[in-house]
Order: structure tokens, then C-alpha cells, then sequence
């Protein structure tokens, strides 16, 4: 195997991991508690023939994401045409009405997108999920490379691996293709989100300023920068890691003690671009996801390059039966959650779990999915000395300026449980770097 | 290079705690000594466990790492990384000197940290301001310890000498009257404590 010679090195580097402080956040019983990411030194690689092809695949993808999300908010063709329910949008939390007829700069609204995928044992690539509104992740395989090739740069000598570096260049040229006159910068919402790591480090090595809400403030229908002797510096581009309802109190979330006052409304006139753009939930919303290669043909006349794991929408009759016919087999999820909460394995539930899920299921179609459960193909992690196989995705991601481009990397998340399908961090899963081969 | 209200105010105080790490380590092991032939075990014990790892004791050493800790991290974009893993490692030194058997040579290494940590802040941020801001800090926090420590007049006279230099470069508003009052007072034959500790304590206007 490539990266035979690594693990050798692996304790040394999760030493150079804790002293970078490459951690996340995590509330546990009310109280804020900071975490080392568990990193495995195995990574992941895909080799330049499969990269091609996940890379053509996830650029048709995200085109055809960014044209809906422009469609719904401006002609709303797909539902006259009626691909898509009309239910599917406006009943999910993700459609904000405040965006109707909002056009961002440049007509982009999904400028990275944190596109979800797992490799089943048949060695087909399905997608998972479509992360549209603010996926984070990128900042944890850059830096574990770094401190790899600082470990073990012999490794990097003898195989040829794309530099996944260049992550802060590609987010750059992103913030800067949109940008409306002015500065770059990355808004946090402090310290105690759990991705405050990333958003530091991904302002270090892009060089943007790393701002809260209260170094930013609207005048005279622009946006400012304060400065620590009270100037103000005007700002052309916000990649913020706030949510839409926390964005701006006066346009969305009403009680909101954190957000910049009127930011939407000059949005909105086109005096600066946010990144990613509001709204974005209503193509991420887990029940459109089945759609997705519907809007493919749609948009793009073209048929999908990357397949969506087999899924079933309860909410329509025919679906409704298959479920219930074979739910012991399938995977439920409730399109209103994230971070692997709300997921289901129908075979571990109890009969009374089983009865109450499908009283529920039944009463609300809308609110969840059903999947197959796909075999993922397993990944080894070393733990005690040994590799064991673990179940492992692939966030990929792709970042919009003049044309869509799929980063040579990706983060890959795993279970620490043997028996679980369940991979993100804040339920302990680990991380491993993504290695894309070059071509020979 | 702009610099927000919020982050020059945490550059001071990251100066500033890190200095009373420093220098409040490097009072302890000059008494630790001593303190090894107290036949006291359990006063002794006490005293170590309240000033070092007391992180309840708003003076411990723990207590003044973790509010630099505090500062650096949210300050990754203007110190950088490079900076700021000195923090975190003094933050892990501190942790395993509370579980050492060998005290003091885990202590030794917080504040070979703390001295790194400076260092690389001066060699490695390219904004002047911001780095002026962080010795600034320092030197604050010299005086005043040293005021409240009752180290000689000498040193604090040394300590006030430097502040004033560094404070005129760094184009911070400062109180301009507690500034040559500190320079009167060091002028004196014997320092008066107390009021070396108001003016210097009152010599930033950051928010006004």
C-alpha cells in the first residue's frame, strides 16, 4: 500500500496536530467543551482515473444546485413545469422568503459546496448529501497535510499525490470573484462554534480578515470594517460561517443577539456578496436531494454523472408502500436534521419503536426520507497498533468563481465504532486525509 | 493591516497574561527552593496546588495561562499558528506539571514556552502595531507585578524606563498625565508602590 511507511509517524503527528490546536467545539450537558479532531494517519486515496470522474460529476451536481436555487427565487420554472412538488419547497425550513428575486453577485449562490459521498464495496461512488449552506471541513485535511509532509516527507517523495495546499488559493479567488469593491472577510460567530478552528485558520492562510458582527457595521447602504482608532474600511465580500437566521436581526431572526443590522437589505441592492448566499437551504433540504437528478436533466440536458443512494419520499404514495413493505432494510432520516442526528436504521428498533416510527411516518410523509443502507466499502484506521476497518465518507469540495472546481482533496470522516455508519465529529468520529494520485 | 477595537484590546492582554505567567513563574522557582526544606508538607502542598493549578484562583498561574490561551486563539489570524502553539503548548506543559512528580522541570518548560512564544511573536507578525501591542502588554504588566511583588527600586525603576519607550512607539492613545507621573515616580529616590500601580493601571485609553 502507498502509505505503508506512515503509521510509523502516526503518534508524532496527532502531537503536531494538539499543539496547532486543531480542535472543534462540542456542547456536552449545556457546557462548551473544546476537542481534539482524532486524526488517522491512513489516508484515504483515490486515484486520478476515479478523481476524474467524481470531479465531472460533482461540477454537473453543483450547476444544477446553483440553477435551481437562481430558478425557485426568481421564475420558479421547475415547479410550473412540474418536476419538482411544489411542497418540497416552501414547506422546508431552507426556502427563505426574504430571497425571492434576490440575485447575488455574479448569479452564484453556491460558492462551496461540501458535497457528502460514500463508495460502496461494489466500488460505485453514491452521494450522500448536498451541503449548500455553510459545510466546513476543508481546513482539517490542508493543515494534517502540512504537518504529514513536515513528518514524513519521504512519503511524499516517492508518491505522486496532488497538493491539496492550494484549499486557501481556491477560497480566495472565490471571495475575490465576487467580491463587490472592498475587503475580504471571514465572519465568525466567535470562539464557541464548533468550527471556530476552521474559521481561524482558513483567515490565516487566506490572509481575509477574520471579523465578528460587532467589527462590522451598515452605512449608508455599505457595508464597513471598523478599525481599533474608529476608521472604516469598506468590505466587498462576506464569507460568513452564520446562519441565515442569525445573519441579520432586522431581516430575519427577530430575537437574534448577534448578526449585522440591514447587511441582507444592501445584499440585496448588490453592494455585497455573501458567501454562501442566503436561501441556499432550500436546495440542501434532505427531502430535494431525491430531485437532484431530476434537476440534472432539467437545467443541464444531460444525464447524471454521480448517482444518489436508492430513495424513497413517503410523502408519495407509490414510495409510501415500497417503505413500508421493506422497512426493516431501509435507513430513515428526518430532513429537518443534521450532523447525523435524526438518522433511523430501521433494523434496530424494537417492535414498539418500529410501530410508533411508522404512526409517525404516516402522520408526517414530508418530514422524512428513506434510503437503502449502502455497504460502504471500509476503510482501515490504526488503532492499537493495528489497522481495522471502519466505515468512512468522502465530503468533496467545490468552489464556484468563474467555473466550478472540485478540490484535489477532500475531507474523510470515519467511525470509531465498528458498528456504525454514523461518521461526523461531534459523535466522535475521526479524520483522515484525502489523497488524489496525479496522472502518470 | 486593520486591526479591530476587540483585537488590540486582546493583543495587550495577551502581553499582559502571558507576562504574569512569566513572571510569576519565575518568582516561584525562586522560592521553591526554600519552600523544599519547609517542614510544612501540607502548607507547602497547599501553597503550590493554589498558586500554580488553581484554575478557581483568578491569580494562579493556571488561571493566567488559560486567559492568554483565551486571547490567543481567537487571535490565530493576526499572530498565526506558529505563534500561537507556543500558547497551547505552555497549556499542555502546565497540565503535566500538575501530575509530574518533577515539578519544577515541567514548570521550567511553560516558561521555555512563554519566552518561545514571545520570540515568534516578534520575529513572525508582520504588523508592526500588533506586535507593539503585545510587548506593550508585557511591559505593562512588568511594572505593575513588580510594583505589587515589591521587587526593588532598581528594577522597577529599570521596568518603568522601558515601558516608556516602548509606549511612545507603539501610537496607542495613552493617558499622557499617568504616563509622566510614572516618570516622576521612577525619578524619586523611593518608589511609592501604590501609586506606581494606579498610574500605570490607568496609562491605556483602548476604548475610549
Amino acid at each position: 500500500m502507498l502509505a505503508d511507511g506512515l503509521y510509523k509517524h502516526a503518534d508524532s503527528v496527532n502531537e503536531l496536530l494538539a499543539r496547532y490546536g486543531v480542535k472543534f467545539g462540542i456542547y456536552k450537558n449545556g457546557e462548551f467543551k473544546e476537542q481534539l479532531f482524532p486524526f488517522d494517519i491512513i489516508p484515504r486515496v483515490i486515484s486520478a482515473e476515479d478523481f476524474n470522474f467524481l470531479e465531472r460529476g460533482l461540477k454537473q451536481r453543483v450547476k444544477a444546485l446553483n440553477e435551481f436555487i437562481r430558478d425557485i427565487y426568481s421564475k420558479r420554472q421547475i415547479i410550473k413545469d412540474k418536476v419538482i412538488a411544489e411542497e418540497f419547497i416552501y414547506s422546508g425550513s431552507g426556502y427563505l422568503v426574504q430571497c425571492d428575486g434576490v440575485t447575488p453577485p455574479k448569479n452564484i449562490y453556491a460558492h462551496i459546496s461540501g458535497i457528502d459521498l460514500v463508495q460502496g464495496k461494489n466500488k460505485n461512488w453514491y452521494i450522500l448529501e448536498d451541503n449548500l449552506r455553510i459545510p466546513s471541513g476543508a481546513s482539517y485535511p490542508m493543515i494534517a497535510r502540512d504537518l504529514c509532509r513536515k513528518g514524513v516527507p519521504e512519503m511524499f517523495e516517492e508518491n505522486r499525490i496532488e497538493d491539496n495546499r492550494n484549499y486557501a488559493e481556491l477560497l480566495r479567488k472565490t471571495m475575490e470573484y465576487v467580491n463587490t469593491g472592498g475587503l475580504s472577510v471571514i465572519l465568525t460567530p466567535g470562539r464557541f462554534n464548533a468550527a471556530y478552528f476552521e474559521h481561524s485558520y482558513l483567515a490565516e492562510q487566506t490572509g481575509a480578515h477574520l471579523v465578528t458582527c460587532d467589527d462590522l457595521t451598515v452605512e449608508n447602504e455599505n457595508l464597513y470594517f471598523i478599525d481599533y482608532s474608529g476608521k472604516k474600511e469598506k468590505v466587498g465580500a462576506v464569507y460568513r460561517r452564520i446562519s441565515d437566521e442569525y445573519l441579520d436581526p432586522v431581516n430575519f431572526y427577530r430575537e437574534s443577539l448577534i448578526g449585522i443590522p440591514h447587511i441582507f437589505d444592501i445584499y440585496r441592492k448588490g453592494n455585497v456578496a455573501l458567501i454562501n448566499a442566503p436561501g441556499n437551504g432550500v436546495a440542501d433540504d434532505k427531502g430535494i436531494y431525491y430531485f437532484v437528478p431530476a434537476m440534472i436533466k432539467y437545467y443541464l440536458g444531460e444525464e447524471p454523472i454521480l448517482q444518489n443512494a436508492p430513495t424513497y419520499l413517503p410523502y408519495y404514495e407509490d414510495d409510501m408502500k415500497y417503505v413500508l413493505e421493506n422497512f426493516d432494510k431501509l435507513v430513515l432520516k428526518d430532513v429537518a436534521e443534521a450532523g447525523g442526528y435524526g438518522v433511523v436504521f430501521a433494523n434496530k428498533l424494537s417492535k414498539q419503536e418500529k410501530e410508533n416510527f411508522i404512526t409517525l411516518l404516516k402522520s408526517e410523509p414530508r418530514r422524512f426520507i428513506a434510503q437503502e443502507v449502502i455497504d460502504f466499502l471500509d476503510l482501515d484506521i490504526y488503532e492499537d497498533g493495528q489497522p481495522v476497518p471502519r466505515k468512512a465518507d468522502l465530503r468533496a469540495f467545490v468552489l464556484m468563481a468563474d467555473e466550478p472546481v472540485v478540490w484535489k482533496s477532500g475531507l474523510t470522516r470515519f467511525s470509531r465504532n465498528p458498528d456504525s455508519f454514523i461518521v461526523n465529529s461531534s459523535q466522535g468520529g475521526g479524520f483522515k486525509d484525502t489523497w488524489v494520485l496525479k496522472s502518470k | 493591516m486593520f486591526l479591530s477595537i476587540e483585537n488590540s484590546d486582546r493583543l495587550l492582554w495577551l502581553g499582559r497574561y502571558s507576562e504574569r505567567v512569566y513572571t510569576g513563574l519565575r518568582s516561584f522557582a525562586e522560592k521553591f527552593d526554600s519552600i523544599t526544606d519547609s517542614a510544612d508538607y501540607e502548607s507547602k502542598y497547599d501553597f503550590v496546588k493554589n498558586f500554580c493549578f488553581d484554575e478557581k484562583n483568578p491569580s494562579s498561574i493556571r488561571s493566567s495561562l488559560l486567559r492568554a490561551y483565551d486571547n490567543a486563539i481567537v487571535l490565530r489570524d493576526e499572530i498565526g499558528s506558529e505563534t500561537f502553539s507556543y500558547v497551547q503548548l505552555a497549556l499542555y506543559e502546565i497540565n503535566k506539571a500538575e501530575k509530574s512528580k518533577t515539578l519544577m522541570l515541567n514548570l521550567l518548560k511553560v516558561i521555555d514556552n512563554i519566552v518561545a512564544f514571545w520570540g515568534m511573536a516578534d520575529d513572525r507578525i508582520q504588523d508592526e502595531h500588533a506586535r507593539g501591542l503585545i510587548k506593550l502588554g508585557k511591559r505593562i504588566e512588568r511594572v505593575d507585578l513588580y510594583a505589587r511583588m515589591n521587587a526593588s527600586d532598581e528594577d522597577i525603576k529599570r521596568e518603568i524606563s522601558r515601558l516608556t519607550y516602548r509606549i511612545t512607539k507603539t501610537g496607542l492613545r495613552y493617558n499622557s498625565d499617568n504616563l509622566e507621573k510614572l516618570k516622576a515616580l521612577a525619578n524619586e529616590e523611593k518608589i511609592n508602590h501604590s501609586e506606581v500601580i494606579s498610574a500605570v493601571e490607568n496609562l491605556i485609553e483602548l476604548n475610549s
